[in-house]
């Protein structure tokens, strides 16, 4: 590696510390190596520009984002958490526990946890806070936990990200994020099931059981949408990308015309912003790619590759060192950043130890999606402390537990791959 | 509301509504990929290419003409705990570099995309250098903002709305 690519990571580090952009401090950078090299500076640019315009799967990301966010429009989101506080309400710590499970049904919609956190997250958050039944930072935090397990549960754009970058197949990373994804979630519940005790928080007013048939009829629209995608891929109907415009093309249909719920202005602000939530991530894209250049120029995976054999690493040895790693950088980078950059410096040291790709991409995406919650950087702690208000250290206070498990989960996933591969193999993976 | 911010908003408007109209297109094309594959029974290809060229323009648009500096994604560890006249002096730093390498690079940016007219997309045969033409504007849109950026904080103005609400709108994806 050069010490011009030394200065180029050194100069998007600064400029991002000081505040660019940092999709703009990708970019920027990487035009800045050229120069340096004395190459033509276009270069950057066309790297970016036939990246974006290759990349079909990317296409995925922009509808699940309209999907999810016509979703929170449309009274979806409100319907499908009645169902679950019919179902799981009335334990104590209830509300937590619908929290939870609503996390687990609308990430099978909408692929991002960020969208999970602001749509469902809000409503529930405001459930949970109104008359003081449970703290605002206890609120948060388990929103912010339970959001983690959006992206891991399919469909989810990180994943997407991993298979552009691994040219691993979409469908299989999907399905393997299945079971560590359903094991998060109950690890996650034992968590509020313990916390519930040991803060007295309240049960509240069981629904009647009667009533549970005509809850689960009015969510069924809602409940429908998981069931929809996943068939459509796994039939081999549809793409992932064409799922989610089906995806999207649902939420549109039963929202306006079924419920009639939005309205024509509402529905174009949906769009504006889902386009401006587009816009922002895959920018960030757009820089990775842009970058990923400099990086394969540099040979920086071979490089790495070649320090790391020195090293006699085993493969669980391998595996452990990268997730401390990830979990380290995810305190303090962007999660699709970590994806677009850092994993494809770490994928062929892995398949060379023989680590299964698919099994190694839910590692990371688990890895990265824990990082989103976790300080210094976590966007997911930012939103839901600018939903619930309260301090900041409050929420990181009780997020300690189950942070605690969530990487107890992390362990589990890494040591026993067989768990998240059994059902790709049912599927016909061969790894 | 005086002329000249009556007519800010609606430039506003009007450039915050490109990637809107681009993003219903693009889910227009899907619709229309999906159903002529499997309800019709004959593929299309022009959607596709529909679909990867409104993605590549909501983009650059996005982050450059109607793109707001309090939506950007940013690493506010340092950023967000300094006084103001240090992110003063950090925006004042960083549009230069911007601006500097953007402007230095624009003149091969500008070969690279009037040199791709020699290749027509597959289906639908439009040229690439207007495909790619959005990177010339993304450019040059870039500069002027970050321009302005400079310019407002010279002159002690311009502060984008800070805290965690500028970190937060953006990234939906993750």
């Amino acid at each position: 590696m050069s010490w011009e690519f030394y200065l180029t990571v050194a100069a998007i580090i600064l400029t991002a510390l000081i505040g660019l952009p940092i999709g703009h401090a990708m970019l920027a950078s990487s035009v800045f190596y050229l120069l340096l090299q004395g190459q033509d500076m276009s270069i950057a640019f066309e790297q970016m520009l036939t990246g974006l315009y290759g990349s079909y799967v990317l296409l995925a990301i922009p509808l699940f984002i309209f999907a999810a966010d016509l979703m929170n429009v449309g009274s979806l989101s409100d319907r499908l958490l009645d169902f679950c506080k019919a179902l799981v309400g009335r334990f104590r710590g209830g509300l937590g526990h619908v929290n939870v499970v609503s996390s687990l049904i609308f990430s099978g919609m909408s692929g991002s946890a960020i969208a999970d956190a602001v749509g469902m997250g809000r409503i529930i958050i405001n459930l949970m806070t109104k008359d003081g039944k449970y703290p605002g930072a206890y609120a948060g935090a388990i929103t912010a936990a339970s959001a983690i397990i959006g992206p891991i549960i399919p469909p989810s754009i990180p994943m997407v990200l991993f298979a552009l970058v691994s040219d691993t197949s979409i469908g299989f990373l999907f399905l393997a994020g299945v079971a560590p994804g359903l094991i998060l979630g109950v690890l996650l519940m034992a968590t509020n099931a313990w916390q519930a005790r040991v803060h007295n928080y309240p049960v509240e007013e069981p629904v009647p059981l009667r009533e549970l048939p005509q809850i689960t009829l009015r969510a069924i629209p809602a409940l429908l949408m998981p069931v929809i995608l996943l068939v459509g891929i796994y039939g081999g109907i549809t793409t992932p990308t064409e799922a989610a415009a089906l995806a999207a093309l649902y939420a549109f249909v039963v929202s306006t015309v079924f419920y009639r719920s939005v309205s024509l202005r509402e529905a174009y602000d949906t769009v504006r912003l889902s386009a401006k939530a587009t816009a922002s991530v895959g920018f960030l894209i757009a820089g990775a790619l842009a970058f990923n250049y400099v990086v394969t120029i540099e040979q920086v995976p071979n490089v790495i590759r070649a320090a790391l054999s020195g090293v006699e690493l085993s493969r669980i040895g391998f595996l452990l060192l990268v997730n401390a790693m990830l979990l380290v950088l995810g305190c303090l980078l962007e999660a699709n950043a970590i994806l677009l950059v850092i994993v494809p410096i770490f994928l062929p040291t892995a398949v060379a130890l023989g680590v299964d790709p698919v099994h190694f991409g839910v590692i990371v995406v688990v890895n990265t999606m824990i990082g989103l919650a976790t300080p210094p950087y976590g966007l997911l702690l930012f939103v839901v402390t600018s939903i619930t208000r309260a301090p900041i250290r409050d929420t990181i206070r009780h997020l300690l537990p189950f942070l605690a498990l969530m990487i107890a989960g992390l362990l589990i996933i890494t040591l026993l791959p067989d768990i998240v591969l059994w059902l790709p193999r049912l599927y016909g993976y061969t790894g | 509301m005086t002329p000249a911010s009556r007519f800010a908003s609606r430039a506003r408007a009007l450039a915050e509504a490109v990637p809107a109209i681009l993003l219903a297109m693009m889910f227009v094309s899907f619709i229309i990929q999906v159903f002529m594959r499997y309800v019709v029974g004959s593929p299309v290809g022009w959607t596709v290419e529909v679909c990867v060229m409104a993605w590549l323009w909501i983009l650059l648009w996005g982050q450059s003409v109607s793109a707001r500096e309090e939506d950007e994604i940013r690493f506010d560890i340092l950023y967000g705990a300094v006084s103001p006249q240090w992110r003063r002096r950090f925006r004042l730093t960083f549009s230069v570099l911007l601006v500097g390498i953007y402007a230095w690079s624009l003149p091969a940016l500008w070969d690279f995309v009037t040199f791709m007219k020699i290749q027509k997309t597959t289906y639908l045969d439009i040229r690439f250098n207007w495909v790619y033409s959005i990177a010339i504007l993304f450019s040059v849109a870039s500069i002027l903002r970050y321009l302005r950026i400079f310019w407002a904080s010279a002159r002690g103005s311009g502060e984008p709305k800070d805290g965690t609400d500028t970190v937060t709108r953006a990234d939906f994806n993750a």
